[in-house]
Order: C-alpha cells, then structure tokens, then sequence
C-alpha cells in the first residue's frame, strides 16, 4: 500500500488547548478517507495541516512520502474543497477554475482545455462566464470542486463541502462525489460531521474527539465493532446497559438480570453493555424465546416514524431501552404499558470495558 | 387556459391597495423631508447665488452689481495664473491621495487583520482621535513642530534633508496627509474588515504566493475602500483652505486660498464665484469618471 497522507505524533496547540492530540493516520493511495467528529473535535485543524493553512505545533506530515509539515500551502501537492466553497467572487466560472492552472504558468491552450474537462467533469457546461453569485448553491459547490480537481492534485481535501446543502441535493451530491472520486483517482480526505455521509461515501473513516482520533475503520468496522463508549453513541444510535462480568461472556445487569455478551473481559469488571436499537426483538411476555437474551419491561413510548416505528421500553432492570422495528406487513402494534420481552442474540451485545 | 369567464372583480381590495401604496410614498417622503430641506437651503440655494453671483459685474469700489450680466469671470478664468494655481492645487491632491493610500493601505490592512476584536476596536479609536480636537487647532499645533525651532525641522535639519519648512510647499503637504490619512484609513478598513480571508486561503491552495493572492484576491477586492477613500481625501484635498492658509506662504497658493481671496481682499465676487463654480463642475465630472471606469474593470 502506498502511503498518500501519513500523520505522525501531529498536535495542534491554540494557547492551552490542544485542538488535535498526538495524531498518527496514514491514507492510502486512491482511498476516500473521512474525517468524522461533532464539531471542535479537531477534524477541521487536522484537515488545515494537511493543507498547509495551519502548521502543527509538533509531529510530521508526509505527503508520498514527502515531509511537508512546514511547507506554505502553494508548495504542497494537495487542493482543497472549502465549507464555505470560498470562490473569488470577483472572476467567473472559468476563472475560478483556471486559478490554480493559471498559477503554475500552464500553456494558455492547456490551460483552457482543462478547465473546459474540469467544467464538463461537475456537469456545469454553459456556465463558464457566469459569476460565483449568479449560481445556486449546488453548482457553486461544483465549481469548487472543479476548480481544485482541475490541478490533478496528489490528495483532494475536502472540508465539509456538502454542509451548505439541502437534504436531496446533499444525498445527490454525495452519489456523484463518489463516482467522481472512482473516475479520477485520486486520494480523498473528507471532513465532515454527517456520520451517514461517512458511513456511505467512505472505504475507512476516522472518528475523532477532542482532538483525538480514536478509531480509524471501515464503516461496518466503525459501526458494529466501535472502539469506545464515543464511538458507539456519535455513530448510529445505541442503547447502554451498564453491568459487571459475573462469568466468562457473562454480564449481569440490573441486580439479578444476566445476559451473555461478546466480551473477554475478566470477572468482576465492570462493563457497558452496547446493544442497536434495530438488533432488538420484542415478543409477548408469554412466547418462547430460544437461545437469545431475553429480558422483560414496559413500554413506555410507541413512535411512528413511517419506514420504522421507535420503541422506548423500561426494562425489569430499571434501564430505558429504544427498540427500532422496521415497518413491515402485519407488524404487531405494541401499545403504551403494555407488558412485552425484548430479545437479542448474544452476537449483538458488545460488553465495552471502558 | 381557454375559459374567458369574466370573475366578479373583488372591488374593495385594489382601492385598498393603492391607498396603502400612496400612504407608503408618503410617508417616505416625510422621513427624506428633513434632508430634502436641508440640502436645499443648505446646498442648492447657496450653489445658485454663487451661480448668479458668477455673472454679475463689480462697482467702481469692487461691490459686485446684480446687473449687467456678463461672461467677463469666465473669461478671466483664462489667465496663467489661475492654470499655475490649478495645477499646484491638482498635483499636490493627487500626490496626497496616492501617499495617503500608499501608507493608509498597509495600516488599514494590519489593522483589519488582528484577531481581538476589543484591540481592533482600540486601534480604530486612535485613528479618530485627532477629530476630537478642533482641525484649526491641529494645524496650529503643526505650525509649531514645523517652526524654525520645531521638532520636525530640527530632526530634518540633523539629517540634512532640510533647512526651513514652514512656509514652503513641503509644509503644506505634511500638513494635508496628516489632515486626510484618517480618511483613507477607515473606508480601507471598512472594506477589509469585510473580506473574507477564507478566499485568500483558497488562492494560496492554488499554488499562489502570498504576494501573489494579495494582488490578485485581497486588492480587488478592496477596491470600493480604495475608490472611497481616494474620493475623500483627494476631493478635500484639491479644496484645501485652512492647511495652506496656515502652513503655507504667498508661493503656495492653491485654488481654496486664491477663492477666498477674491471674496476678501480682492474684492471680486463674480470672478470668486465663476471660479469655485467652475472647480466644482470640474470635480464632479472628474468623480464621475471616476466610477465609471471602475464599474467597468470590476
């Protein structure tokens, strides 16, 4: 694997307050890398040091290799695709895109050849000789794009670029930054706090707090087996039992409820239990439940959300649970104070130690 | 849509609306009727008697006649040295603008750029400190730094660049950039205080130098500072009066000086009034094209 990003010991000090934190992450070559964190967890910093917009206070960057930590950003091999899309409102399309060519001395006949492929390339044919302000938000979002991908950059940066979007055009949007991505080739790192974006759009994705990266996976990765307690709440939703292991795999919640989780924690640790809402089952109190966990409790809230309908049930041990039941035919309703079980096989219960 | 059908015309609603619409007119009106009357009284009816003024004739003892109507002003406008004063007027308010920007661009930018926002809000105060103390004052006060025995012309003198300021040209401008700098600062600052700095981080990702993206992001786009604060300073600067009153001598006469003159010991009102007439279609004229050209390259 050839490195295209790699980060080592990389802090970022603002005064006291350290917005990365000993940051080590390599990207490979050709991969759509996603940075992913609630806001101020470092994304953003870390995405700006690539860059070369902000220099870090200690650790290397190396770009293919190339040890760039204190380059000026217009030495390093790299573009970015800014939130705020940050196109020269004072040029047109055409101009904005040829900026970077137009920068490093490119033939004029190059350099109008490219910027037409980079135009037809974000499908804005037509557009050239329109200003920034003459554009809706969606194609100035592809000018951007176009305007950094038109240098043939190494590595591609982008900083939440789909954040300014509405609903349907982000999803649009991310389909199409996807392919775009698969066409040219090149190494993607995308910040962005969406975690469906991430979880759609990337081949691994890092998840950050506080400056932290605190694990670095695929999606299925990220989501089925998250690294801490943060992890598993920011990604998705999660219900959280807290508990101690009474025997191997065995975690006791509530005072006298045990249940068997994927755990190899010693007896006696205490654990939070982690459990999907969607991986739980609810049954009448009376059915048999076979060989999967199974604990009894209220419901409390009933949700009808349209493709699912959302549970929140206060289990025999005290805990309020959310239980997600897709919407399918000949459903059974649950009302509210209604007595139920809920069961969910040992697989899906993750004993967190931390 | 084929159906004519005539709709039974709701009757009340459009009076409604245009009485709704003639209350709005007049109720601007009457919010602009303060300004209206004061620009009237205070610009346009002076302008006419200057205008009037500028066609009469004088009496024997210099008394201007509102008879006898002639053009003999105008005529005078001709005279050499009238073109002199002109010119020095014009070279010396343009020097000033460029200087004043040449100096007020990099201070406007520094000061545009720190982070705090309380420091650059005490920065802006001691630009506008000098307002708070009379201008006459000010000059005075540059009489005496520029003195015989004055700061400025002793330190010039230790360093061999000059022997005597008061009184001379160079004086004259000292005093006009000190008089109009804060002028070209604040619109300078206003327009960089509302740049987005982001797009100077975007052309160095796109492999310009620093230099490089101040030229071609961060001035352009601080041109309507640049074009205001050149307006202000340059305009005044052409106008000037109390600076080469006080700081200049009888060979640094400029076209505010020579005016005022005709008005008093002159005793010339036609020929005062035809000339400020003149300067002020000329300036007009001048802004004009001013805008014009930069509405074109932006």
């Amino acid at each position: 694997m050839t490195v295209a990003v790699g980060l080592h010991g990389v802090t970022k000090r603002f005064g006291d307050v350290a917005a990365v934190d000993s940051v080590d992450l390599e990207v490979a070559d050709g991969e759509f890398f996603s940075l992913l964190g609630p806001s101020g967890c470092g994304k953003t910093t870390t995405l700006r040091m690539i860059a070369g917009l902000e220099f870090p206070t200690e650790g290397s960057i190396r770009i293919f290799g190339e040890e760039v930590a204190l380059a000026p950003p217009n030495k390093r091999p790299v573009n970015t695709v800014f939130q705020s899309y940050a196109l020269f409102p004072h040029m047109t399309v055409a101009e904005n895109v040829g900026f970077g060519l137009a920068m490093c001395k490119v033939p004029d006949t190059e350099l109008r050849r490219r910027v037409a492929e980079a135009i037809e390339l974000v499908r804005l044919g037509g557009m050239e000789h329109r200003r920034p302000t003459q554009l809706s938000g969606g194609q100035q979002q592809r000018v951007a794009l176009a305007r950094a991908l038109v240098n043939r950059p190494k590595v591609l940066l982008l900083d939440e670029p789909l954040g300014a979007l509405d609903l349907k055009l982000r999803q649009a949007m991310q389909v199409e930054l996807k392919d775009i991505q698969r066409e040219v080739g090149i190494t993607f790192v995308y910040v962005t706090h969406d975690q469906e974006e991430a979880l759609t759009m990337s081949d691994r994705i890092g998840v950050m707090n506080e400056g932290r990266l605190l694990q670095v996976g695929t999606a299925e990765d990220i989501y089925e087996r998250p690294a801490n307690r943060f992890v598993a709440d920011f990604i998705g939703e999660t219900n959280f039992l807290e508990g101690v292991i009474v025997a191997e795999g065995h975690v006791e919640i509530g005072s006298s409820h045990r249940v068997r989780a994927q755990t190899n924690a010693p007896v006696g640790t205490a654990v939070t239990l982690m459990l999907r809402p969607e991986k739980i089952q609810i049954h009448r109190l009376e059915e048999v439940v076979d060989g999967r966990n199974r604990l009894e409790g209220t419901v409390q809230h009933r949700l009808y959300f349209g493709d699912s309908l959302f549970y929140q049930i206060e289990l025999a041990t005290g805990d309020m649970i959310d239980v997600r039941v897709e919407n399918v035919p000949s459903l059974p309703r649950w009302d509210a104070g209604q007595r139920i079980a809920v069961s969910f096989h040992h697989d899906a219960a993750d004993a967190l130690t931390e | 849509m084929t159906t004519t059908e005539e709709r039974p015309a709701p009757a009340a609603e459009p009076e409604f609306e245009r009485r709704a619409e003639r209350a709005k007119a007049v109720r601007g009106f009457l919010q602009a009727l303060p300004s209206y009357a004061y620009l009237v009284f205070f610009f346009a009816i002076p302008l006419l008697i200057v205008f009037v003024f500028s066609f009469a004739s004088r009496s024997r003892t210099g008394k201007p006649v509102l008879s006898d109507w002639n053009l003999d002003s105008y005529a005078k406008l001709l005279q050499p040295v009238v073109a002199e004063i002109a010119a020095r007027s014009l070279w010396l308010a343009l020097l000033n603008t460029v200087l004043c920007l040449a100096i007020g661009y990099p201070f406007a930018y520094w000061l545009a750029t720190r982070r705090s926002a309380r420091y650059r809000a005490v920065l802006l105060v001691l630009v506008l400190i000098p307002f708070w103390s009379n201008f006459l004052v000010r000059t005075y006060a540059w009489r005496v730094l520029l003195g015989e025995h004055g700061f400025v012309t002793e330190l010039g003198r230790a360093l061999g660049l000059w022997d005597k300021l008061l009184f001379t040209q160079p004086a004259v401008f000292i005093g006009l950039l000190y008089g109009y700098l804060p002028f070209m600062v604040l619109p300078l600052y206003a327009a960089l205080e509302r740049m987005d700095w982001s797009l100077v981080e975007a052309a160095r990702d796109l492999y310009a130098s620093g230099w490089t993206a101040f030229r071609k992001v961060t001035l352009p786009l601080s041109r309507p500072g640049v074009i205001a604060g050149s307006i202000l300073v340059f305009i005044p600067s052409l106008g000037a009066y109390v600076t080469p009153d006080i700081l200049g001598g009888a060979k640094t006469t400029l076209l505010g000086n020579y005016i005022v003159r005709q008005f008093t010991a002159a005793r010339n009102w036609p020929f005062g009034a035809a000339l400020s007439f003149v300067v002020l279609v000329a300036m007009l004229i001048a802004t004009i094209i001013y805008f014009r050209t930069d509405a074109r390259t932006i």
